[in-house]
């Protein structure tokens, strides 16, 4: 790989502690995301993988200390260490991120328009109509049909899949170079989750953007992305090409859950 | 919308004929009455006692004297005072103007002490949060009629030029007549407030570990947007739920408080009407009171419906 990498992280750990009790739940992961690459990372429940994306961003879950440790480097600056102000202008404007529950990630008081355009105007430094537009026209880019009506809509008149379409719009709303998913489909049932894989593959080829994948389920990666790094227990066990994980895998905890995938031949690619 | 607040005052009707049975019969069971009140300690004959009752309907079955007033009440007279022989609705709204200010600027009072306090107690956390949660426990153990006392002696011994028996008349001196009201207001105000601090506290702390903070932060929005239209918005539900309740305590208090500071309002009027068994004046001060409060409640409920656009649809 010749060209520099868009995310470079070097023995990344994080510790929750809890009065005079320390949890190190990531034990000190490096991997790399080139511009416009998509990376999966699988692993079981609780492995670590959501507080590896928190950690990226830097968003310790409210009242919890998060301390995180090792090297984060988005186009060679460090982020670690990066002051708060100049870290919120990189969150949502180069680094955004889906959500898994789509039914509790929108604020239910404020119409789905106004939650896209307060993002706009953040970012964009956009007029009021002009992020209006744009977001109109963001709605139709995730498939939301009449969405210069639906946008005055609440996110309580939204079916669970146009929720996360909707998620997903407000994520790619400043075209980040760098799109993380966390379980984006698991909440929604299997049809619509296949609409929701195929609509973030057409977006991050339209936008050129990187994909960093966070899945349960090998499922889920098949078609999706180019690389795969198996996490367990805070560690990365195995990392590869997704064809050769696929049907080669070396570490024996990746066959385990390579098995545990119900029908994968029938999905083909999604 | 219009639909909700009609059906939420059409169902205020029955309420209110409730209230107005059970207080006409809970009078009635006190002892004594009007005719024994006004005798006083003055030997009375039995037979002039008989015919004080008699002018007044007093010796009629209690049921019979009800159908009488809710003739007439339903016709919008609310009867004539036993005491002073005018109309209790002429007597009574003037006082009713007085205490509804009272209760107005207590409850905006606590409304603002209560919020800031709460918001300030969830957001800052630490030694803020240490400081208002034990002041808020010291009021609370407090009664507010102490607090009143209180204020009343630390106002004389300190303040002196403070006019704080002086009560004047809107009309006649707006500025004195609201400056002359915020010590009572206070008393009345503070512990409520605890009600509101830690009721807002609470709601901030769910709110604030909900996801879509966790989103609004994901997407690099400014801490002051993420507070007002993320936090404060999903927060405000709860709160203007409990501030609605309150305001029924509000109108309790302020008849306490009103007595201490000597206001010219309900609380006065309630108290001599008791003492005296002014039927009339208590019956219509009891349904006065009870509409308040009822129109609170659907106060409430359309604020509800103005923040969050889930609740008109349910
Ligand atoms: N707020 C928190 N406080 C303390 N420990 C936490 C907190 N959040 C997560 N953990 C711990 O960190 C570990 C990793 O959690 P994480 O959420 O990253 O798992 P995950 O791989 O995303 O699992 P899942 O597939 O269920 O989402 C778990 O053992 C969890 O108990
Ligand atoms: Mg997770």
């Amino acid at each position: 790989m010749t060209a520099p990498p868009l995310l470079q992280v070097r023995d990344l750990t994080a510790t929750f502690t809890r009065g005079s009790s320390a949890t190190r739940v990531v034990q000190g992961i490096s991997f790399d995301i080139a511009p416009g690459e998509a990376v999966g990372f699988v692993g079981e429940s609780g492995c670590g993988k959501s507080v590896t994306a928190r950690a990226i961003m830097r968003l310790a879950p409210e009242g919890t200390p998060l301390t995180v440790g090792g090297s984060i480097r988005y186009r060679g600056q460090e982020l670690t260490d990066l002051p708060e102000p100049a870290m919120r202008d990189i969150r949502g404007r180069r680094i955004a991120m889906v959500f898994q529950d789509p039914m509790s990630s929108l604020n239910p008081v404020m119409t789905i328009g106004a939650q896209i355009d307060d993002m706009l105007r953040r970012h964009g430094g956009l007029s009021r109509q002009a992020a209006r537009r744009r977001t109109i026209e963001l709605l139709g880019l995730v498939g939301i049909r009449d969405p210069a009506l639906r946008a005055d809509d609440h996110p309580h008149q939204f079916s669970g899949g146009m929720r996360q379409r909707v998620l997903i719009a407000i994520a790619v709303s400043c075209q980040p170079d760098l799109l993380i998913a966390d379980e984006p489909t698991t909440a929604l049932d299997v049809t619509v989750q296949a609409q929701i894989l195929r609509l973030l593959l057409r977006l991050r080829r339209e936008l050129g953007m990187a994909l960093m994948l966070i899945t349960h389920d090998f499922g889920v990666i098949a078609g999706m992305v180019e690389r795969v790094h198996v996490m367990r227990e805070g560690n990365i066990v195995e990392t590869g090409a997704t064809d050769t994980i696929f049907t080669a895998p070396t570490h024996p905890y990746t066959s385990a859950l390579l098995a545990a995938v119900p029908r994968l031949s029938e999905r083909g690619t999604a | 919308m219009i639909r909700l607040v009609a059906l939420r005052l059409a169902l205020m009707l029955p309420i209110l004929f409730g209230v107005s049975i059970v207080a006409f019969t809970l009078m009635r069971a006190l002892p004594g009455d009007f005719a024994q009140a006004s005798a006083g300690t003055t030997a009375i004959s039995a037979e002039a006692l008989e015919t004080i009752r008699r002018n007044l309907g007093l010796d009629r079955p209690v049921w019979q004297q009800y159908l009488g007033w809710l003739a007439h009440a339903l016709t919008g007279d609310l009867g004539t005072s036993f005491v002073t022989r005018r109309p209790v609705a002429g007597e009574l709204l003037p006082r009713l103007a007085v205490t509804g200010e009272l209760t107005l600027i207590a409850g905006l009072m606590a409304m603002i002490m209560g919020t800031a306090t709460g918001l300030a107690s969830a957001r800052l956390r630490g030694a803020t949060d240490w400081m208002v949660r034990g002041l808020n426990s010291l009021l609370l153990a407090v009664p507010n009629f102490v607090i009143a006392t209180l204020i009343v002696l630390l106002a004389g011994l300190y303040f002196p030029q403070l006019a704080i028996f002086n009560y004047v008349a809107f009309v006649a001196d707006p500025a004195g007549n609201i400056t002359g009201l915020l010590l009572p207001a206070l008393s009345l105000a503070l512990t409520v407030s605890v009600t509101i601090s830690e009721n807002t506290r609470a709601a901030v702390l769910e709110v604030a570990s909900q996801d879509y903070v966790m989103v609004a932060r994901a997407k690099g929005l400014r801490r002051r947007t993420i507070l007002v239209h993320y936090l404060v918005r999903n927060a405000l539900t709860p709160v203007v739920t409990v501030t609605g309740l309150q305001l029924a305590a509000l109108l309790g208090g302020s008849i306490l408080i009103e007595t201490i500071f000597t206001v010219p309002g309900m609380g006065q009027y309630l108290f001599d009407s008791v003492a005296n068994r002014d039927y009339p004046a208590i019956q219509a001060i009891v349904l006065l009171s009870a509409t308040i409060v009822l129109l609170v409640n659907v106060l409430v409920d359309i604020t509800y419906a103005r923040i969050d656009a889930r609740v008109s649809y349910e």
